[in-house]
């Protein structure tokens, strides 16, 4: 098949109507030629059937020629015999006179033969030698002739065919008997092949035994000399109707008739041959042939434009849903299909490609909406922002403003503070709910048209200023924080929202719409770290941002490279003033930028699960310390912090453990701090991390309690020992009262749940006294002692020592040593 | 031609019995056809056995032409006898003969011709008439005077015949041209004789 249809043109494979029309006219064209093959063989058939028959009916009218020249010259004859002149010359009994009178009288009816013969069929006289021979065919015939009827035969008369006839010379009665041979012409064979389409043939032979001559035929010499070599013998039971002859490569229908009857007392014989093609009877007449040819050629021409027609009824269409859905293609999803109403599958076919061209285009809509729309607020998306960003900046460009200022574009982007914890807390329902107010917010903020306000991802919005100029901006932004002022209800809740938010103007700040977007952000991110109000941005913040880029490699570096440092705060107990232990704080000292502050890498550090090589390190040094400590004689407890990623690690219980076999330490040497956010992230696998923990004998402690959400009876399940109360209760209690009940109750439930309570933030003696008061357990603070590197730490509390021994209370009243 | 020597027997004749007498007797021969049958206008002839006999001609006879017809049709005369040819239709007659006995033609006429025919040699006339094949006649000019033409019973009688020996020829229009039966030799005596004679003939031409 493909051999097949690689044979074929290039416009036949291309085009379904070409192969229509190709079908159509070639299965016209076959069945033409079946009907012409079967009326061929129809009429072969019915020629060859009936050919006898028509050989037969050549007799017949042979036959009736050879009689109507009888009967001719019979009566030809008979008129002679009759004649006065005649009768008076034959019955003048002078010889001369009498042979004069046959040829002459003989003449006049063309007979070339004529005798006369007595009233006993004696020869009397003849015109030649060839009329002697007659006289025995004479007594044959006068039986016939007797009655008056015709008598007449086919005789050889000098080596020719004749007819003879006889008839009775009568004066009045029957004196004698006229003999009359008329040589066979032209004219019996011309008028056969008129009256019956049938080749004749007249043979000769002058015996039984000489060769056949061709006397007369209608057929070309040369085919009349092959019959006449075939062997033609008389048959007894008469002829048959017909014998097949090849001549000349051709087939013939032969019919044998004798004309010279046996026992006519003559050696001679003559054969006619009605004789008939067979091939060409055969053969489908010319005429039917090019009947049916043009039939065929109207019928293929019919055809040709009937099934050009009907291919068109069908390629039409088609093409029209080609070209629809080429426009498909193109993009165009409006322009409705052609031939919708149709009946037919093409109809179909019309309907469900428009319905595929309604729903492409909604998809390709929805799609759209996806692709430029964030679905949860209703406003642009980040991509359709840059897309308005780089628009307005491509205007700017083109426009210059008429009082000569060049245009200006500016973004305010921000960023929603503790997003991330409404999550947490009231769940990703509320969050969303407050997503959409907070759009809703902006959006009432916009009051001059084309400007625009998008939700870049997360918590991030950003408001594009067409034509908006730095201080068009900072005022913009200062509305938009002063609306976050106001707090939010959403459902039950009440959330007060605030938000970073920073500025980047187009072209003071960056040079295309990526980097003014870029710009903003660093300028968001600063005034969340510095957290009041909008910030410009600033060409200093670059660095800040670099920084933050290459951190994760710096951190490691730092780590492989020592540059990390461990910081210790010390912890005291209340009652007795002693450094009870010290919390473990992580510093970095970068060799160029010098201390980077905790809040500069480790959220960052959480954010990218670094803090867990960081807790290890942490961890790996507290052990280090912890011995050096022991080795100095200050025994106490080493606090870590552990965060959420660290919690959720399985394996942290073993990597501690080993740790701990490693340095040969104690896990109760160890103190393990989590907030209650860290443990509410998953509690489940939290839990479990915490009780393997505890089991190794580590120390739990809750971190900034107080702040978080956790509840009681959650916390009895927890396997922890110690409560740290937040600083900011802790700082405010002497001013606030209801921070002071705040941290009593705290202080309370723990002791009631069997914990011991660390207050954190203690910044002055009247605090100390105040907790000590309420009976917490331990204090952590500025007022005792800042984080410090581990080297001033066991300086520090040698001395702290000392003082306490020398004067314990002075320690206890703070006065701290730095 | 003679025509009594020359045509072979066609025809048998039984003598029956010969009878003599001193005078004059009479024959008569019953003459019939192939079936059996009687046949009219059989001619009889006496010839002597030896001899020949005298004969005078006989009064002009009348062969008439009337309803296409010639009437008689056949008639018996004796040689020298003349006879005459009137035509009583009003259509014009052209009579001939062909006949050795009696060649003549009467070209196209009506009414009586001028001149009679005089038939002066013994044997058959065949007389057929040009316009009209059908009609035809024959005259049979006897060289003796004993002769007789049968009735419609087939009777011939021919009287008055001097005992003696001869020979009977019978002969019919109908028998073919120019044959006749072989003459019969007959003895006449003063008796009556009866003669029976059947010939090849079929039907009247």
């Amino acid at each position: 098949m493909s051999a097949f249809s690689r044979l074929m043109p290039d416009w036949f494979r291309r085009s379904i109507g070409a192969r229509i029309v190709a079908l159509s006219l070639l299965l016209l064209f076959a069945v033409q030629l079946a009907s012409f093959s079967a009326i061929s063989a129809s009429l072969g058939a019915h020629a060859r059937r009936v050919l006898p028959d028509e050989l037969m009916v050549g007799e017949h009218v042979l036959n009736s020629l050879l009689d109507q020249n009888a009967q001719k010259l019979t009566d030809g004859a008979r008129l002679l015999a009759a004649d006065y002149g005649f009768r008076s010359a034959v019955q003048s009994n002078d010889d001369e006179t009498i042979v004069s009178a046959l040829d002459n009288h003989g003449a006049r009816i063309g007979a070339t033969e004529v005798a006369l013969l007595g009233a006993d069929f004696a020869l009397r006289a003849a015109t030649d030698d060839s009329a002697r021979t007659l006289a025995p065919l004479a007594a044959l015939l006068a039986p016939r002739a007797v009655n008056g009827g015709v008598a007449s035969e086919i005789a050889m008369l000098g080596g020719k065919p004749h007819q003879i006839v006889l008839v009775p010379m009568k004066a009045p009665v029957v004196v004698g008997w006229v003999l009359m041979g008329f040589p066979l012409d032209t004219r019996l064979v011309t008028d056969m092949r008129n009256l019956s389409a049938l080749n004749l043939t007249v043979l000769t032979r002058g015996s039984p035994s000489a060769p056949w001559s061709t006397a007369l035929t209608s057929l070309p010499p040369a085919l009349a000399a092959e019959l006449a070599h075939e062997t033609w013998n008389a048959q007894a039971g008469g002829d048959a109707a017909m014998r097949s002859v090849h001549l000349n490569g051709e087939e013939f229908g032969v019919h044998a008739r004798w004309l010279t009857p046996a026992g006519n007392g003559q050696d001679a014989s003559v054969l006619a041959l009605v004789s008939l093609s067979i091939d060409e009877a055969v053969r489908t007449p010319r005429d039917l042939q090019i009947g049916l040819a043009t039939i065929t050629l109207l019928g293929l021409l019919a055809f040709m434009v009937g099934a050009l027609f009907a291919a068109r009824q069908v390629t039409t269409p088609l093409r029209e849903l080609s070209a629809a859905a080429d426009l498909l293609g193109a993009g165009d999803y409006d322009a409705p299909v052609h031939g919708m109403q149709r009946h037919d599958e093409l109809g179909h076919l019309a309907r469900a490609f428009d319905q595929m061209r309604s729903s492409v285009g909604d998809k390709q809509q929805q799609i759209l909406q996806l692709a430029y729309w964030d679905s949860l607020t209703g406003l642009p998306n980040r991509v359709q922002f840059r897309d308005a960003v780089r628009d307005a900046i491509a205007q700017a460009k083109s426009t210059p403003a008429a009082d000569g200022t060049a245009p200006t574009v500016a973004v305010v982007m921000l960023d929603l503070d503790r997003f991330k914890h409404v999550n947490d807390v009231l769940g990703y329902r509320v969050g969303d709910l407050l997503l959409g107010r907070v759009a809703e917010r902006l959006s009432q903020q916009m009051v001059r048209g084309g400007d625009l306000v998008a939700r870049l991802g997360g918590d991030e919005f950003a408001v594009l200023l067409r034509q908006g100029d730095a201080a068009l901006a900072a005022s913009v932004a200062q509305r938009i924080g002063a609306a976050f002022d106001e707090p939010l209800k959403l459902e039950e809740h009440t959330v007060d929202m605030g938000a970073g938010i920073g500025i980047a103007c187009w072209p003071e700040h960056a040079v295309d719409a990526d980097s003014l977007l870029s710009r903003a952000e660093v300028a968001m991110y600063a005034a969340k770290r510095r957290t009041e109000g909008p910030v410009m941005y600033d060409p200093s913040f670059d660095a800040a941002s670099s920084q933050t880029l290459s951190l994760l490699t710096e951190l490691r570096q730092a780590v492989e490279q020592n540059e990390l440092r461990l910081y210790l705060q010390p912890k005291l107990m209340l009652h007795t003033g002693r450094v009870s232990g010290a919390e473990t704080l992580v510093r970095w000292l970068h060799p160029t930028r010098g201390l980077v502050p905790p809040m500069s890498f480790i959220p960052f550090a959480e954010q990218t699960g670094f803090i867990r090589t960081l807790t290890m390190w942490v961890f790996e040094e507290a052990a280090r310390h912890w011995l050096a400590l022991q080795a100095e004689g200050i025994p106490m407890t080493l606090s870590v912090n552990l965060s959420t990623r660290d919690l959720l690690d399985p394996d942290l219980p073993i990597k501690f453990d080993a740790l701990l076999v490693k340095h040969r330490v104690p896990a109760e040497a160890f103190c393990l701090e989590i907030t209650e956010s860290a443990i509410m992230d998953d509690p489940t696998r939290a839990l479990a991390t915490l009780n393997k923990l505890s089991e190794l004998g580590f120390k739990l402690s809750i971190d900034d309690f107080g702040t978080g959400y956790s509840s009681l009876a959650y916390l009895k399940r927890l396997p922890v020992d110690e409560l740290k109360i937040d600083k900011s209760f802790v700082m405010s209690m002497e001013k606030d009262l209801d921070d002071a009940k705040i941290v009593r109750s705290t202080i309370d439930l723990a002791h009631n749940l069997g914990l011991s309570v660390v207050a954190e933030g203690v910044e002055n003696v009247k605090a100390w006294d105040m907790l000590r008061d309420l009976e917490c357990d331990e204090a952590q603070g500025y007022h005792m002692g800042r984080p410090m590197p581990a080297t001033d730490f066991h300086r520090w509390t040698t001395a702290w020592s000392t003082k306490q021994r020398t004067g314990p209370a002075a320690a206890a009243s703070g006065f701290m040593l730095h | 031609m003679n025509l009594f020597q020359r045509i072979p027997a066609a025809v048998s004749l039984a003598a029956l019995c010969a009878a003599s007498a001193a005078h004059a007797g009479a024959l008569t021969v019953n003459v019939v056809d192939a079936a059996g049958k009687p046949l009219l206008d059989a001619v009889a002839l006496l010839e002597p056995a030896s001899g020949k006999a005298a004969v005078k001609p006989m009064p002009d006879v009348e062969i008439s032409q009337a309803k296409r017809q010639f009437q008689p049709r056949v008639t018996l005369i004796t040689v020298g006898t003349r006879a005459t040819f009137p035509n009583f239709d009003t259509v014009r007659h052209h009579v001939y003969s062909f006949s050795p006995a009696k060649t003549f033609e009467l070209k196209l006429y009506a009414g009586v011709p001028n001149a009679p025919v005089t038939f002066d040699k013994p044997g058959v006339a065949v007389l057929g008439c040009n316009i009209h094949d059908t009609m035809a006649a024959w005259v049979v000019v006897s060289d003796t005077p004993w002769f007789a033409r049968s009735a419609a019973n087939g009777h011939a009688r021919i009287e008055a015949v001097p005992p003696g020996n001869y020979r009977l020829r019978v002969w019919h229009p109908g028998l073919p041209v120019n044959t006749e039966p072989t003459p019969v030799a007959i003895t006449i005596g003063a008796a009556d004789l009866e003669q029976r004679a059947q010939l090849a003939v079929t039907a009247l031409p």
